[in-house]
């Protein structure tokens, strides 16, 4: 900092305290040149391959196009929002809910879930291993594979349902029934989904200063109090990262639509995701997707930004703790 | 006291216990029913019979040609590797350029990156559909491995430049003193100290390189020559849902390589996500 500083007020030669002699003029530009050539090839296909995209959908989003090279976008304005937000056909909004649905419950849920196990799998032991283990590994799994397995094990004559109709006598309607299939829509995200928010939350203990918590047990404290006064307030940042990250993933929820219930039954499990990929581009309505995609966008980025506003003094507090 | 910790002790083991199992039961009926004709599999689904268990199933599985096994884990496999070089190897040199010079450029360029994180890959795949039959790249191989790197590269050269921050200026100095060239320092001398951080950034790069389904779908397309294991497994199981059979089989030749190397690299995998996500 200090050699740019003088270089910049006191000419070419400052006193020879500093190790690295200053460079000539010509070798500082070609430094920066330098520089700009190292960023290079990651801002070619960082600005190709997701910028321009970025671009391409906000200007494809203001006009109809069928996405045939022969035929060229034409500009319709806000149109393709209004119908969005209208919605003559009463196709779309039906997948705004189920992706609220899914985002809300979901993340309450998963990160719920994972805290609770985190604060009993946090010790390092044989047992806990193997428990994070089994709590983690639908995770690696792709997402359209766990759609497949619980599409066969909840289906109408999957091996849930012949349990229950040997034991009751009758089946659950897991994946007929527009609202049960919701439901189990939900419950097959979480599942999949609260072990990356667990792994966070347990890498988030081991950072909670163990002494505070013995000196506030050894004051009285109850295992809840600990918890409410100590311990919940050093996690602060990262409940913060396990709330966005798991936000953000579940906002675009697709390709497990894909393998449990392809949507349906009817469009009672579409998501916002299901809907610009699997019916409006799907459908040849290019346009109508992009608009879609720029608000899924915007969305998540005002999710994600409000929520970091909004924890900062919490995180703030977490620091002052640590 | 020592008898109610022991108790609330107890307590933990076997709730954890009970979930665990109830996470284990899919797995298990998995593994299981793809050893079972759809008849045995629809009356006993939580028993396998050793007498009539049989791996004709899984022979048929093997063989199918929707989904062809071998080429499609050397495919993604490839994919993987690919995707994995090519973001890392351009994340390395913008990161150190980004970590080292100091100034207001160099963090809006950093911002303009991070921006990225919060575009998810499927949403923005249809403009990049266009964008890739502009320069022809549409349906190739190689403009998927970009279009997958693309996505990789806000988050590594993130992790990257936060690391590389750490790591002290004296060394890359010193051997810029001796006269070597700035490549050759990124490349010799500040890379092989960014160990822990890539192998955080390949796993988690390589984790969801492997389970991308809607890149290779829609940029190589649903009658591609090579599948990927997501794609050549939603080719065999997605008309044939109800064919126990067939999906039981699929889903196992589809899952086993993948859940061997988590449980053999768990403590790895598991602490590259955290690290990550700390350092994100």
């Amino acid at each position: 900092m200090t050699a740019v500083d003088t270089a910049r007020v006191g000419g070419h030669r400052s006193p020879a305290r500093r190790t690295p002699p200053r460079p000539p003029r010509w070798r500082r530009i070609g430094e920066q040149a330098l520089n700009g050539a190292f960023t290079l090839p990651a801002l070619i296909i960082y600005v190709g391959l997701m910028v321009i995209p970025v671009g391409y959908a906000v200007y494809y989003s203001f006009t109809e196009y069928n996405g045939i090279p022969s035929q060229s976008p034409e500009w319709v304005g806000l149109d393709n929002y209004t119908r969005i937000f209208a919605d003559p056909a009463s196709e779309m909004h039906s997948s705004l809910l189920v992706t609220a649905a899914i985002a809300i419950i979901g993340s309450l849920v998963v990160n719920a879930v994972a805290l609770a196990l985190a604060l009993l799998l946090q010790k390092k032991s044989r047992f806990n291993t193997v428990g994070r283990v089994v709590m983690f590994y639908p995770h690696v799994l792709s997402a359209l594979i766990v759609g497949f397995l619980w599409q066969a094990l909840l289906g109408p004559h999957g091996a849930i349902n012949g349990l229950i109709e040997a034991s009751v006598g009758s089946t659950i309607p897991f994946l007929s029934d527009p609202n049960v299939a919701l439901w189990t829509l939900i419950g097959v995200i979480i599942w999949a989904q609260f072990g990356v928010q667990l792994v966070l939350y347990i890498a988030g203990l081991q950072t909670v200063s163990a002494e505070l918590q013995e000196a506030a047990r050894i004051d009285g404290a109850t295992r809840v109090q600990v918890f409410r006064h100590v311990t919940w307030p050093a996690l602060a940042p990262t409940f913060t990262i396990a709330l966005v990250t798991s936000l953000l993933s579940l906002l675009k929820a697709y390709d497990v639509v894909l393998g449990l219930t392809n949507g349906g039954p009817g469009d009672a499990t579409q998501t916002w995701a299901y809907e610009i990929l699997a019916v409006s581009f799907a459908n040849n309505r290019v346009g109508l997707a992009c608009a879609q995609a720029v608000l899924l966008i915007v969305v998540a980025a005002i999710l994600s930004f409000s929520i970091m506003a909004l924890r900062r003094r919490a995180d703030a507090g977490a620091e002052a703790i640590s | 006291m020592n008898k109610t910790r022991r108790t609330s002790n107890a307590i933990r083991v076997a709730a954890l216990s009970v979930l665990g199992i109830a996470m284990l039961v899919p797995l298990y009926i998995l593994v299981i029913n793809a050893f079972k004709p759809q008849q045995d599999i629809l009356l006993s689904p939580l028993t396998l019979d050793p007498a009539t268990a049989t791996t004709e199933f899984l022979e048929a599985a093997w063989n199918s040609t929707q989904f062809p096994v071998i080429d499609s884990y050397l495919f993604t496999l490839l994919l993987v590797v690919a995707c994995n070089v090519v973001s890392i190897a351009v994340s390395v040199p913008a990161a150190y350029v980004i970590a080292r010079t100091p100034g207001l450029v160099f963090g809006i360029v950093l911002m303009f990156f991070v921006a990225g994180m919060f575009i998810p890959a499927q949403i923005i795949l249809v403009p990049t559909i266009f964008v890739l039959k502009a320069v022809g790249l549409m349906g190739t191989i190689p403009g998927l491995v970009l279009f997958m790197s693309a996505t990789m590269i806000p988050f590594t050269l993130f992790i990257f430049s936060g690391y590389i921050r750490m790591l002290p200026r004296t060394l890359d100095e010193a051997a810029m003193i001796d006269g070597a060239s700035r490549l050759r320092v990124i490349w010799t001398i500040v890379f092989p100290l960014m160990k822990p951080i890539v192998a955080t950034a390949f796993v988690l790069n390589a984790l969801s390189a492997w389970n991308d389904f809607v890149s290779p779908q829609l940029i190589l397309g649903p009658g591609a020559e090579h599948k990927t294991i997501t794609t050549g497994v939603y080719a065999a199981v997605s008309s044939y849902s109800t064919n126990y059979e067939v999906v039981f089989p699929t889903l196992l030749l589809a899952i086993t390589p993948i859940l061997v190397i988590f449980v053999i690299m768990q403590r790895f995998i598991m602490t590259g996500l955290a690290s990550g996500a700390v350092k994100g």
